[in-house]
């Protein structure tokens, strides 16, 4: 459990810098090229809260994911559990570029950076996280 | 790996999240998504990039039933259920994120809160009621 506890703490704040830096730093100029799809920043700071909610949730779930079945095979694990959650991200993107007007472009890069986040969270939590029958071998 | 289960738990998941798909967000939420019509496509321009539309749910289905095959071999809807839940979870976090950057409404992210959440429960419980390993068949 405290093991699951420290993955969750230390992928929660991965998710974090690297959505901060990526998205809010990085594709900043992207984002603003589709301005009218997204709120006012002032706006967006006011609900501020809900992007920590749901990067926890990200990061709470792909720890549960991992410890219910992939934690046997550590890091490796943790990198294919990533990639395939990261493909399954990428299928509602696609869902949501057939909905939403968003420049393809601004798809690409986000899913590029999903990527990156994934696989390195998958580390993370693979490195961290050990089953106790691991453990005790 | 069972192949021939895989593909037909596959085709089953697939046909079930596109019906669910269509039926949840597009014709039980389309007056919610009303709301905010800048947000969407136009009809004309949806028909153009509905093939992006059919293609992400083939990967979603696909990569469900990959995950269902590989995490729990020996199937059952229960298990494969419970991972789709799993799964749902991390479409919920993203669902989230999305709320506070784009001028969606409660009403919106809650429909897609609920909507993720049966969708992947009952598309997981069709995989591993159709995916079971041999041994798991005949014990």
């Amino acid at each position: 459990m405290k093991r699951f506890v420290f993955a969750f703490i230390a992928a929660f704040i991965f998710i974090f810098l690297w959505g901060w830096f990526y998205n809010g730093v990085l594709l900043k100029d992207v984002f603003a090229e589709a301005q009218s799809l997204f709120r006012p920043r002032e706006e967006m700071m006011s609900l501020f809260h809900w992007i920590v909610i749901g990067q926890a949730g990200l990061a709470l779930s792909f720890v549960m994911i991992y410890a219910s079945g992939f934690a046997g095979g550590g890091i490796a694990s943790g990198v294919r559990l990533g990639i395939m959650l990261e493909i399954l991200a990428v299928s509602a993107r696609c869902a949501f570029y057939a909905t939403q007007p968003f420049p393809a472009k601004l798809l690409v890069l986000i899913s590029i950076g999903g990527f990156i986040e994934m696989i390195v969270t998958g580390v993370i939590v693979g490195a961290i996280y050990k089953p106790a029958t691991a453990r005790a071998s | 790996m069972d192949w021939k289960k895989f593909f037909i738990a596959f085709v089953a998941a697939f046909g079930f999240i596109f019906v669910f798909g269509f039926l949840w967000y597009g014709k039980l939420m389309h007056g919610v998504h009303q709301e905010v019509p800048l947000l969407w496509r136009p009809e004309a321009e949806f028909g153009n990039h509905f093939s992006w539309l059919v293609f992400g749910h083939i990967v979603m289905a696909f990569f469900l039933t990959l995950l269902c095959s590989k995490f729990v071999p020996a199937g059952g809807p229960g298990p494969c259920a419970r991972l789709g839940i799993l799964v749902a979870l991390v479409y919920v976090g993203n669902d989230f994120i999305m709320y506070a950057v784009q001028p969606i409404t409660m009403k919106i992210l809650c429909g897609w809160i609920v909507g993720d959440l049966i969708m992947f429960g009952v598309a997981g419980a069709i995989i591993g009621t159709i995916y079971k390993s041999s041994s798991s068949v005949t014990s």
